[in-house]
């Protein structure tokens, strides 16, 4: 069986994507000290968060996000709202869009 | 108090919770709004999943049998499971009858949504709840963008993360340690072959729970369900200790696929779809208030999802926490008071009814996530067992006992681990 990439995974699954409004808003540059060790990047079942490691900075990327809400648990920042960063719901059935369920 | 256009009852949120409260409430003549932020009810969904159907017949009696589920579960699988082996429990209940279901939530949900709708409920999708309205510390509504939506009574059912209510300090913000996040793959084959691979009758099917290596030490299981035309596939892992291991979530849920003892299920199939979603696991002794001035929380949103390892039950618990909340609101509605005293009743109606399995399986959780063994040792036990008690070589045999003894010599503290699991019947 071929595994297939993240990106070939959520390619099956439908999105409704909003490319301008992110729900989830993180600090790129305040992840360089990060407090939960970077729990997102392993913890995210969609793995939107990828640590960049030349330009010692986060990337996320909220197309493809499941709102599964794991992130807002294992990210201390997201967690407490820490300055720059914050978790919402997509407004206007923006997001996720499951078919099957 | 509200005003002459406001609603008795706006319902956040058009899963099951949501969905069977609004239901009842427009069967009472009781004028509901259904706010749900996806696309359709059910687009926000994921279930693993079945629902046990005596909540599915307790909210639409027996029109229930139109309901959209998938198989009728007769075969039941406990497998515990190495990094290449499994040891299966597998029971062929074909005696029990109608009571349990595999299902997918999508068509369930839009289903449910049309029989809400015919009742006379409202529903208005795309639409996501920005705050409550709190006028002197009651809720008296939503807000939706620059809209504000009047209300008698607000029921929270919006899910596992139930960030109107936390906002507003009303409940407590979710603690990770009462949390699990799953992943699941749905894989589509025709119908015969599902029959085929789980070796079940036409229309009939299988639900699996496993533990043991696949989580890798961390408290969690893997499931597969049957459903009509695919299979649901998938993990859940605590997500406190998940973050803490250092390992990907969808590599290792990536990884069930490829398990001798998994793949037979689901290999060559075409995914159809691939979903997550957090399951609450806390527990009776960390269940939030349910009720206050004008408000009610349901469901998820509620922590009202029980894991006794070899069943998980959340969709027949949201849907009986929504015919509660709808029968409370009827209640307050007419004797007029819809303040903490009138939908006091709904804590009562939980009380004698669900929360009475929530009683008895408290410190379930607590024992689970406390032994580690359960993931780790024990199903490697079972698997060494298995494998000398088959295998058969050159060698001279060794009667069955001291082949079990030296299996069972493999358990460190036999005392303290005996008493783990004694304990552990008591709590599951």
């Amino acid at each position: 069986m071929t595994r297939k990439s993240v990106d070939e995974l959520l390619a099956t699954t439908r999105f409704e994507t909003d490319e301008h409004n992110a729900h989830i808003v993180i600090d790129p540059q305040a992840c360089r000290t990060c407090p939960s060790d970077r729990a997102c990047v392993t913890s995210c079942p969609a793995q939107r968060y990828v640590w960049d490691e030349a330009a010692d900075q986060m990337r996320f990327d909220h197309v493809g996000c499941l709102e599964c809400g794991n992130c807002r648990l294992v990210c201390e920042r997201l967690r407490l709202g820490a300055e720059g960063y914050s978790w919402n719901y997509p407004a206007t059935g923006a997001g996720v869009s499951y078919r099957q369920g | 108090m509200a005003d002459e256009d406001a609603f008795d009852a706006i319902v956040v949120g058009g899963g099951f919770a949501g969905l069977a409260a609004a239901y009842r409430l427009a069967q009472a003549d009781k004028s509901v709004l259904v706010v749900e932020r996806g696309q359709v009810c059910g687009a926000k969904n994921l279930t693993g999943g079945r629902i046990y159907a005596y909540a599915l017949q307790a909210l639409l009696g027996d029109r229930w049998r139109e309901a959209p589920v998938q198989r009728e579960v007769k075969r039941e699988i406990i497998s515990l499971l190495t990094e290449q082996d499994a040891v299966n429990v597998d029971s062929t209940l074909t005696s029990v009858e109608e009571e349990s279901y595999t299902v997918l939530a999508a068509p369930l949900l839009a289903w449910l949504a049309e029989q809400a709708e015919e009742a006379g409920a409202m529903i208005v999708t795309e639409t996501t709840v920005d705050g409550l309205i709190i006028r002197d510390g009651r809720v008296c509504g939503v807000t939706t963008g620059d809209e504000q939506l009047e209300a008698s009574v607000v029921i929270d059912c919006e899910g596992i993360n139930p960030l109107l209510l936390e906002r507003a300090g009303l409940i407590r913000p979710l603690d990770p340690h009462d949390v699990a996040v799953g992943a699941k793959f749905v894989f589509g084959m025709p119908a015969a072959e599902v029959e085929q691979r789980f070796g079940v009758q036409p229309g009939e099917g299988a639900a699996l729970l496993g533990m043991g290596d696949p989580t890798h030490g961390v408290f969690g299981g893997v499931f597969a369900y049957t459903n009509n035309e695919s299979v649901s596939l998938g993990l859940v892992v605590d997500s406190a200790a998940w973050a803490k291991s250092g390992r990907s979530l969808l590599a290792t849920a990536q990884d069930l696929q490829e398990h001798p003892a998994l793949r037979r299920y689901v290999g060559d199939a075409e995914l159809l779809e691939y979903g997550a979603h957090l399951v609450y696991e806390g527990g009776y002794d960390t269940l939030p208030q349910m009720s206050g001035d004008g408000w009610l929380i349901c469901g998820d949103a509620a922590g009202l999802c029980l894991n006794r390892g070899f069943t998980i039950r959340g969709m027949d618990y949201a849907v009986m926490s929504g015919i509660a909340a709808a029968d409370t609101v009827v209640e307050a509605v007419e004797a007029g008071d819809t303040g903490p005293t009138g939908l006091a009743g709904y804590r009562r109606r939980l009380d004698e009814g669900l929360l009475q399995d929530f009683r008895t399986l408290r410190g379930g959780h607590a024992w689970m996530s406390g032994t580690p063994d359960l993931f780790t040792v024990y199903p490697k036990l079972a698997v060494d067992l298995m494998t000398d008690l088959y295998h058969v070589g050159a060698e001279p045999v060794r009667p069955v006992g001291s082949t079990v003894w030296r299996t069972a010599r493999k358990v460190r503290k036999p005392f303290s681990t005996a008493r783990s699991l004694l304990k552990g019947m008591k709590t599951l």
